[in-house]
């Protein structure tokens, strides 16, 4: 398993290394003066400024040595500084923009993802019945609908009409005047809660399945989640330097609604849609009449033996979904002008302010990459076929 | 002449442990009412072994899953009762029937490959079972200990049972299933083509230790098969069905040397014999009906070389043959011996 994970994490440096050449190269080709987009948008800025700014900035070497002092400072951490903002550095916008993404996504994937395998379980094993075929039809036209046009229609219903969320953005202004945080430390550590309960939850709900005790999984699935609640309290009430972050997490949070629910609908559906049928297809498995030969009860027929297996093909697909909520959130941000990764990857591409654009693409290619790692890892884990051997 | 029940003491001389009268099963689907399983009756005693063979879709696996109930959800069952201990298992709630199920009767799947949960160690499967069966529970150390001896019994190294389904050979899986069949000490195991994928020399071992369990722990044996010759060898009576029907019935060896029903002749007759007198295979002509519209009259008669008007008007009833043989067909006394050539 060592070895295993060693030659990956191998493997994904080459493929980073290759992906960050590629996004660098095509974004150098893009075309256009960036330099006289720059400043002031003035193409007609003498032809001696223009020189030093591009001197200053080092455009005017040979493209060939931009990328190796890229690459060089890449790697001592240095992204350069942004076209738009200058002299603000890249790393800086990257580290104020990367928790609010990945706040957003890491509530929307794991609200998704267990709502849709829940969903779709108990489709599967109430097939034939009325309910079942409207939440099947119901899912079927969620997972083809168009994003864009379905958040507009939440934000006009939940936002206009109802008045109840708000309509965009990630904090109120006028709450955070005063406010002895900086946003991204309340954001820090929602993530760190938000990251912690997925992984406690997703333990707990493992450890049960692992106790023949019908009672023991139940105490560990409901300590699960009161473990989860309790992190959010330990949040909720919980102080930085002496002051309470409650209500300006309770604003963010707030903010986040919308968002989360249109990503939620939209990618559920297709979770569902694939845990339906996986379990469909196991529930006609032999183990499942030997199960029921065994005399055991329908509810671990159910959880233990058709859903652990039938949740097979679901995790695999849990790569694609990365792909999905990445470019979905990227659409996501822009229209809920949610200011994260999405949103500055679409701005700097469009200003070309390029060394914002790299940056911005090597961390969602990281995020990729991370994403592909752990589940390769948690389907050697889930599935003993191809746990990997020492010697293999 | 009236159809005779068969009688309740069984060849074996003991007091049956199950009986089956008179068992309509139909399966409803879109096409129609499939007529799986028409007024069969047979008795099991205690510690005795029979065989249920017949061609594929002849109903014979539809009886074997209505002893634990677990036929899929479009089976009706018309008429007749599957009476456990005197009880009968049709009228349980299904809360009594999971307790019964495994405890009482057991079931030794096909293909054993599938039969196994690919992401459980086989071990765990087994315990799986005892957990729900044993009232006190076991202590986890008594289980350990009941795998153990369960997979010596059945001839696998103990240390097995930490493996995944996977890491074992088809014959292991197979004998895995028969400790997983043994752990709850059931009275009743049901064999449902217990060698079919295996090689013959694994096939041969497992039947002859299944055969050597069930006499040292006194157990019942339903073994289901197509193949005749295969079970011949390990039980006391076979009972032979054709499209739903139970056809013949009798002790082995009157059943298998000298075959009363056309259905079980033509069977036997079409494989040659390896061992016994060399004789021309015959070839059963056609095809089994559609049971969604069953024939008229014997089920066989569109097939039958015997066939007469009787045939395709009445069905024929379970008829004595012998002491230990009953046959449904109206000319069973024209049905040649074995070897003989056709007419």
């Amino acid at each position: 398993m060592i070895r295993y994970v060693t030659r990956r994490l191998i493997q994904m440096v080459f493929l980073f290394l290759v992906f960050l050449t590629v996004t660098w190269f095509l974004l150098y080709i893009l075309p256009g003066d960036s330099v006289a987009l720059k400043y002031a948008g003035n193409p007609n800025i003498p032809p001696q400024a223009r020189e030093v700014a591009m001197e200053r900035l080092g455009l005017d070497k040979p493209v060939l040595i931009q990328f190796r002092d890229y690459m060089f400072n890449f790697f001592q951490g240095d992204l350069g500084v942004s076209f738009n903002q200058y002299p603000r550095p890249v790393v800086d916008i990257i580290g104020e923009r990367l928790p609010r993404t990945l706040v957003l996504f890491l509530t929307a994937l794991v609200t998704y993802y267990w709502a849709g395998f829940v969903a779709g379980k108990y489709l599967a094993w109430r097939r034939g019945n009325r309910g079942e075929m409207a939440v099947t039809i119901g899912g079927v036209g969620l997972y083809s609908m168009f994003l864009p046009f379905f958040a507009f229609m939440l934000i006009w219903f939940f936002s206009v009409q109802l008045g109840w969320l708000p309509i965009s953005k990630f904090l109120d202004p006028e709450q955070w005047r005063d406010a002895p945080f900086a946003a991204n430390q309340v954001f820090m550590r929602l993530f760190w809660v938000a990251l912690i309960a997925a992984f406690a939850m997703f333990a707990a709900n493992f450890a049960g399945h692992r106790s023949h005790s019908r009672a023991l999984e139940r105490i560990l699935r409901v300590g699960g989640g009161a473990l989860v609640i309790a992190g959010f309290l330990y949040y909720w009430f919980g102080t930085e330097s002496g002051q309470s972050m409650r209500p300006y997490a309770g604003d963010i949070a707030f903010h986040m609604i919308l968002p989360v629910l249109t990503l939620t609908l939209i990618a559920f559906a297709g979770v569902m849609l694939l845990t339906r049928s996986s379990m469909l297809e196991t529930l006609r498995e032999d183990f499942i009449l030997t199960a029921r030969a065994k005399g055991l009860p329908e509810g671990v027929i159910r959880d233990r033996h058709a859903a652990r297996t039938a949740l097979l093909p679901v995790v695999t697909s849990l790569v694609l979904a990365v792909a999905t909520v990445i470019d979905g959130g990227v659409i996501t941000e822009a229209v809920f002008s949610w200011p994260g990764m999405g949103e500055i990857l679409i701005s700097s591409v469009l200003n070309e302010d390029i060394p914002v654009a790299v940056g911005a693409f090597a961390f969602i290619g990281v995020l990729a990459l991370i994403g592909h790692f752990v589940v390769d890892v948690l389907y050697g884990f889930l599935d003993p076929r191809i746990r990997v051997t020492e010697h293999g | 002449m009236t159809a005779r029940r068969l009688p309740l003491e069984t060849s074996a001389g003991r007091a049956p442990l199950l009986e089956v009268s008179g068992l309509v099963m139909r399966y409803e689907t879109d096409a129609g009412e499939v007529s799986a399983v028409e007024n069969v009756s047979f008795s099991l005693g205690r510690g005795e072994a029979m065989g249920l063979v017949g061609e594929s879709g002849c109903g014979k696996t539809s009886v074997a899953l209505s002893l634990l109930r677990l036929a899929p959800d479009n089976a009706r069952y018309q008429s007749g009762s599957v009476l456990w201990e005197g009880v009968d298992l049709l009228g349980l709630s299904h809360q009594q029937m999971r307790q019964h199920r495994w405890a009482e009767i057991s079931m030794v799947f096909q293909g054993a490959m599938n039969a196994w949960n690919p992401v459980y160690r086989v071990g765990d499967q087994i315990r799986e079972a005892m957990y729900q069966h044993f009232d006190p529970p076991l202590k986890p150390r008594e289980m350990d200990q009941r795998v153990e001896r369960l997979f010596e019994l059945v001839g696998l190294d103990p240390t097995l049972q930490t493996r995944y389904p996977h890491e074992l050979s088809g014959g292991m899986r197979q004998r895995a299933v028969i400790a997983m069949a043994l752990s709850c000490e059931p009275k009743l195991i049901i064999a449902d083509e217990p060698t079919t994928a295996l090689d013959v020399i694994v096939q041969a071992q497992i039947l002859e230790e299944l055969k050597e369990i069930q006499e040292d722990l006194g157990l019942s044996v339903l073994y289901i098969s197509h193949d005749m010759a295969v079970i011949a060898q390990v039980t006391d009576t076979i009972g032979v069905m054709y499209a739903g029907k139970l056809v013949e019935f009798g002790s082995t060896r009157d059943v298998f040397h000298r075959p009363r029903h056309p259905y079980s002749y033509l069977l036997l007759s079409s494989i040659p014999s390896v061992t016994g007198p060399r004789r021309r295979p015959v070839s059963l002509e056609g095809t089994p009906p559609n049971l969604l519209a069953p024939p008229s009259g014997c089920r066989f008669h569109p097939r039958c070389p015997w066939a007469t008007e009787q045939c395709r008007k009445d069905e024929p009833p379970m008829m004595e043959i012998g002491p230990s043989q009953w046959a449904a067909c109206w000319n069973s006394d024209q049905v040649p011996e074995m070897g003989e050539q056709l007419p």
